[in-house]
């Protein structure tokens, strides 16, 4: 479970401070796999980069803080200060350019070896390495391979293999299959969701492509304008959209012979560029397990 | 098969460079108007004050073609030269120190030469690359740009200026070492191998502090640029160790450019050695090609300048036989 109590992140550039994660509250719970959606500069990648420990300046938690329930090796739980020994341990990443996110001059087995991890012995490792890589569908030369040698795909397979191999209890996959045909795409998707039912463990997916939110994850958190706009069980958010935003987004899926929104931009169909949505910081729970962002009006807040 | 096949591509077009310079080097002197036996056969003429007969003048003149090998058509003179610059190593007598053959000239100096200057450069490019990867690795610390400040304040220091400076602090202000130097001859023993390395030590400092500041701006500009490609961020995200990350995946992505780099400047060691053996006094080819360029002595420089290119030449083989071990990216293609 990760808990975000009133989180505010912002980045200082100059004299100017820019908040690009601003007031977001909220519970994951464990053993799920929640994806987050929301155009660019909405957040999404700050709000993971803080989750994943990775904070460096100008980057900054301005307000607020991060729960995480687990315990590092020394028995104590993990905070911001100290997630970065869990590296690869029992949180690990999975990051967007699969193609150039492995080293191009050293083999792929020393890649899985030059890390801490959790297991000192190499030649160990480097045993299981090969045979779990053989579980994700690859063959064993891939170990003795350079990157270049493998396809795109399998470089994927290889960046899943990497951050899974460790068992850890949290994965944050930014945007994992941007870069890879639909087909690849699926495979991959199906992969990440297999493994994830096998170690139960939580995952937070990137995307863009609500089509891919809506075949992988469990949950969904739709970011706007450095807030929150609406989080909730999937098939609720998608069957019941409560936010105008992400009912935008959800039309935003192209249906075939549905020819209304040819030739809209998407400015023009928001009105009003950056700030087109009220993205308000209180969460509202409208049902259960399905929360918006709307300002508190205690008359109809069912409404 | 994939790498006999690689070498056996890059020895043909090593083979290939080498023709076209060594042909280039016959063509260019024979485009000139003048024809250097008239020109030796007039001024001995005038030396004896013209009292040689005609058959001694054309005697002399069959002898003078065949010692330089003038004889023939131009293409029975471009077989004899190949021949004898490619399997007999033969470059004729030096005119100024005749009859001492130039190849035996340039055979003795070039040990010299190749001492001081390739270890020059090599432990130039060694610490450069040291320095230049910390200050490019750790670019957004502030101490690091003190490193950098080092190739900024050297690199820009002509050489010339450079070598008589260091000449004059180490060697004349504080006498550290000679002003000139002396090295023995004969047998090598311990104290004369001992001997040889103080005296070189001079011109050897001033060669690594001018090579140094290019290596060092070269690899911290590299190195910034490597430290922003995704896999080394993915590597910070593994959990990589600072030493793993600025060895194994900064250094080894920078330093295929520097490489190539390192190559050339050992092909181009005769250059430098101009300058570096005329201002210390250091027996090797730079201080005999001076020697025979204010001498007119043509064979000696025709020797100076096939070596060069041979030099270059290799370089550039020793270069694409090794770039395929630094990335596996070129093998077997």
């Amino acid at each position: 479970m990760i808990r975000l109590n009133d989180l505010k992140i912002s980045y200082r550039i100059a004299n100017r401070t820019i908040d690009a994660v601003d007031g977001v509250s909220l519970t994951i719970p464990d053993g799920c796999i929640v994806g987050i959606a929301g155009e660019s500069g909405s957040g999404k990648s700050t709000l993971m980069k803080a989750i994943y420990g990775d904070i460096q300046a100008p980057m900054h938690i301005s307000r607020g803080s991060i729960d995480y329930d687990f315990q590092g090796a020394d028995g104590r739980p993990v905070t911001t200060q100290t997630i970065r020994r869990q590296w690869f341990k029992s949180i690990s990443y999975i990051p967007q350019s699969s193609m150039n996110s492995l080293n191009p001059v050293i083999r792929i087995g020393r890649q899985f070896t030059d890390f801490p991890g959790t297991d000192s012995n190499k030649k160990r490792v480097l045993e299981q390495a090969r045979t779990y890589l053989g579980k994700l569908g690859l063959p064993p030369e891939v170990m003795e391979s350079y990157p270049h040698q493998l396809s795109g795909g399998m470089r994927q397979r290889v960046m899943i293999g990497l951050a899974t191999f460790f068992q850890p209890d949290l994965i944050i996959a930014d945007e994992p299959t941007t870069a890879l045909d639909v087909v690849v795409q699926k495979e991959i998707l199906m992969l990440l969701m297999e493994l994830q039912e096998e170690m139960g463990n939580t995952i937070l997916v990137v995307s863009h492509d609500m089509g891919v939110h809506y075949q992988v994850t469990h949950k969904m958190l739709i970011m706007y304008a450095g807030r929150v706009v609406e989080y909730g069980d999937t098939e609720s958010v998608f069957g019941d959209p409560q936010h105008p935003y992400t009912k935008m987004l959800i039309d935003s899926l192209p249906t075939i012979g549905d020819d209304s929104m040819r030739g809209v931009i998407a400015s023009a169909a928001g009105a009003g560029g950056d700030r087109a949505f009220r993205a308000e910081p209180v969460l509202v729970e409208v049902k259960p397990n399905h929360f918006v962002a709307r300002a508190p009006q205690p008359d109809n807040v069912l409404a | 098969m994939g790498v006999l096949r690689y070498v056996a591509k890059r020895l043909g077009l090593y083979l290939a460079v080498l023709f076209i310079g060594l042909t280039i080097t016959f063509m260019l002197p024979r485009l000139m108007p003048t024809n250097p036996v008239d020109g030796y056969i007039g001024q001995l003429q005038s030396r004896a004050n013209g009292t040689l007969t005609s058959e001694a003048i054309a005697e002399m003149r069959t002898n003078l073609e065949q010692l330089y090998g003038l004889n023939g058509n131009i293409f029975s003179q471009y077989a004899s030269y190949m021949k004898r610059v490619l399997i007999d190593f033969d470059f004729g007598p030096s005119f100024t120190y005749y009859p001492q053959p130039v190849s035996a000239m340039i055979l003795n100096a070039l040990p010299w030469t190749l001492g001081l200057l390739l270890t020059a450069t090599f432990i130039a490019w060694v610490l450069g690359n040291m320095v230049g990867l910390v200050a490019g690795y750790f670019h957004k610390q502030r101490a690091a740009s003190i490193l950098e400040f080092l190739g900024i304040l050297l690199y820009p220091i002509p050489y010339y200026i450079l070598a008589v400076t260091v000449l004059l602090l180490l060697a004349y202000v504080f006498p550290i070492f000679p002003l000139s130097p002396t090295f023995p001859v004969g047998q090598l023993t311990p104290e004369k191998i001992g001997m040889i390395l103080y005296n070189s030590l001079l011109p050897g400092i001033t060669l690594v502090l001018a090579g140094f500041g290019w290596n060092i701006l070269s690899m911290k500009a590299l190195a910034v640029a490597t430290t922003e490609e995704p896999y080394v961020v993915y590597a910070r995200l593994k959990g990589a160790s600072n030493w793993t990350r600025m060895m194994s995946y900064v250094f080894r992505n920078a330093l295929l450019p520097q490489v190539t780099a390192l190559a050339l400047s050992l092909g181009m060691v005769f250059n430098g050695a101009l300058l570096t053996e005329m201002i210390f006094s250091y027996p090797g080819i730079g201080l005999i090609m001076r020697t025979a360029a204010t001498g007119g002595d043509y064979n000696v420089l025709y020797g100076a300048i096939t070596l060069s290119i041979i030099a270059v030449a290799t370089a550039g083989l020793v270069i694409d036989l090794i770039y395929p071990l630094l990335d596996p990216r070129i093998r077997h293609k």
